[in-house]
């Protein structure tokens, strides 16, 4: 079975620009390590492209978006990203995109 | 008496017919948070999953004190015993702390799994709401931290979901106990801050790290106190850290001064998922402890959650002590549960512009996680929402009863009603709708109230009960 993920963003708009970006996902693979978080470097694809794990993206307040995407994993990064406690996260995926 | 742990208030609970077991196999994905939900919405049992999905030989229990039922059996009362009486009962237990005692082992040490052994996917963490960010580890938890500069050591409740194996990412707020601790003693030092996760304590252990508390104090006397007798403790295997000894799981973390992850959104108390997400913190597990044959205690957050309960309670006592300590005239206070801690009903002597104004001030000065208060003159049983709203209704000024204070950087940024500029910066408001007579009113001009208690002389009334009560009615 296809593997399938799904990450969360304020606006999904840059996910979808076609370059390599900095997202969390969460692994929806059955069992009991269902929506393991995964920090990556990827591309995302939205048709989805054959052959790459289907993305779906969720807003900040949870709701889905019926469209899927694939993603195309280019790098796993660390499991936390720099920044101090509170800092906005979205902010610090985007200072390691432009790493 | 209160119970000694959390499986007597179980057993308590079952006697009175408040929890429900069940055996067949629920799945930890949503079906049986989804039940946990309903049963909140519906003012039902809680529930004991025996058979869970993927986890055999772990149970998890749903909302322990998510009824005023259940919170009287919590506090060692007749299950049918009024909140009023609660109220009074938690007033004055909370006055006479007693302070914890330390044991050299407990339940709590029967499994202990630390550093690579570590996997938080072998604890049944169930999804709780569709379109979380993740499982929620941290729904009806204790959270133990220590002061970097003092012996001040925090007792709190705050949500914790799973990153990977052994990272957590959790919302103690920036403004909480545990927030204030973090940012002013371990980041400024870049060092990293121990936590404990204590899960399935005694219930008002549990309601002591929920309850409005002062800062510098230590919600363990509380608890004490609450119980009417010490909380004891036991040290956490890889920090200096205390947790209460009955505990059926204990997770053992670290706080990261430098990195960030991502946490929620999450389904909240207020009842609602508020896109609140992109400012946590991040945690590092570093060992967990649990007793055999473990239960892992579950809050389905949301409207009529247990936080709404617990929070009602607790938060009221506090509110009614800093307004009594700022010279405010009140009577009573209730903090509806039905209105997901954002809504306060303040009793006064004497009512009018001043005195509400005073009220918003009071309650918005450093945390303003209360919205809405609702001012009430001394007749007005605030515990009756049904006067509460007749009060409002009819005696509040659209025009000259409504004051309004608006802030920065102490908002509740669970509160629905804000919009994600609001949120990112903490701003917000509060309301104080007045619904006292202004206290310059003639009392021959006032209104006078067309209930039975008001408009009746005392001998009619008398007549009347009497004729009620005889008629078998209540």
């Amino acid at each position: 079975m296809a593997r399938e993920f799904e990450t969360f963003a304020r606006d999904s708009a840059p996910l979808l620009c076609g370059h390599e970006v900095v997202i969390t996902l969460r692994d929806l693979s059955p069992g009991r390590k269902k929506y393991r978080g995964l920090n990556v470097r990827a591309v995302v694809s939205r048709p989805p492209r054959p052959g790459e794990a289907t993305l779906w993206i969720r807003s900040v307040v949870g709701n889905r978006d019926p469209q899927p995407c694939s993603v195309r994993i280019v790098e796993e990064l660390p499991e936390a990203f720099e920044g101090v406690p509170y800092s906005d996260f979205f902010e610090a995926m985007q200072r390691m995109e432009q790493r | 008496m209160a119970h000694d742990d959390f499986r007597s208030f179980l057993a308590a609970i079952n006697a009175s017919g408040d929890s429900l077991s069940i055996d067949q196999q629920i799945d930890w994905d949503q079906e049986l948070s989804g039940i946990g939900r309903l049963s909140c919405e519906r003012n039902g049992p809680a529930f004991m999953f025996d058979n869970i999905k993927d986890y055999s030989g772990w149970r998890i229990a749903t909302n322990p004190i998510a009824t005023w039922r259940r919170m009287a059996v919590a506090f060692g009362l007749p299950a049918d015993t009024h909140v009023r009486q609660l109220y009074d009962v938690y007033a004055e237990r909370e006055q006479r702390p007693i302070p914890p005692v330390i044991v050299k082992d407990g339940p709590c040490k029967e499994v202990v799994i630390a550093g690579d052994r570590v996997d938080l996917f072998d604890l049944p963490v169930p999804m709780v709401h569709e379109g979380d960010g993740g499982r929620y580890l941290g729904t009806w938890d204790l959270v133990v931290s220590k002061d970097a500069r003092s012996d001040w050591v925090n007792w709190g409740m705050y949500r914790f979901m799973i990153h990977n194996e052994r990272l957590l990412t959790g919302f103690p707020r920036p403004t909480s106990h545990l927030g204030k601790m973090l940012l002013d003693g371990y980041v400024p030092q870049k060092r990293a801050m121990p936590i404990a996760i204590a899960i399935g304590c005694d219930c008002l252990s549990h309601l002591a790290a929920a309850a409005t508390f002062r800062i510098a104090g230590n919600e363990a006397d509380l608890a004490g106190g609450l119980r009417g007798q010490p909380v004891e403790l036991v040290k956490c295997e890889t920090s200096d850290l205390y947790v209460p000894a009955s505990a059926e799981i204990v997770i053992e973390a670290e706080v990261y001064p430098d990195r960030v992850n991502q946490e929620g959104p999450y389904g909240e108390y207020p009842g609602y998922r508020s896109g609140e997400m992109g400012n946590a913190i991040c945690a590092r597990v570093s060992a967990i402890t649990h007793r055999r044959d473990p239960i892992l205690t579950l809050d389905t957050t949301g409207f009529m959650d247990s936080s709404a309960t617990s929070t009602s309670i607790s938060g009221a006592i506090a509110i009614r002590r800093r307004l009594e300590a700022n010279a405010v005239p009140v009577t009573a206070v209730y903090v509806p549960p039905e209105g997901g801690v954002h809504m306060a009903i303040v009793a006064v002597r004497r009512g009018g512009a001043e005195v509400a104004q005073k009220v918003l001030n009071v309650l918005t000065v450093r945390r303003a996680l209360i919205s809405k208060i609702i001012v009430v003159d001394e007749d007005v049983d605030v515990f009756n929402m049904a006067a509460v709203v007749h009060a409002f209704a009819t005696k509040c000024h659209p025009g000259r009863g409504i004051h309004v204070t608006r802030y920065q950087g102490r908002a509740n940024t669970l509160t629905p009603a804000y919009d994600q500029e609001e949120r990112v910066a903490r701003s917000g408001a509060s309301v104080a709708l007045d619904a006292t007579w202004p206290p310059e009113w003639p009392r021959d001009g006032t209104p006078v109230r067309a209930t039975l208690d008001s408009m009746y002389a005392p001998e009619v009334q008398r007549r009347v009960l009497e004729r009620w009560s005889a008629l078998g009615l209540k």
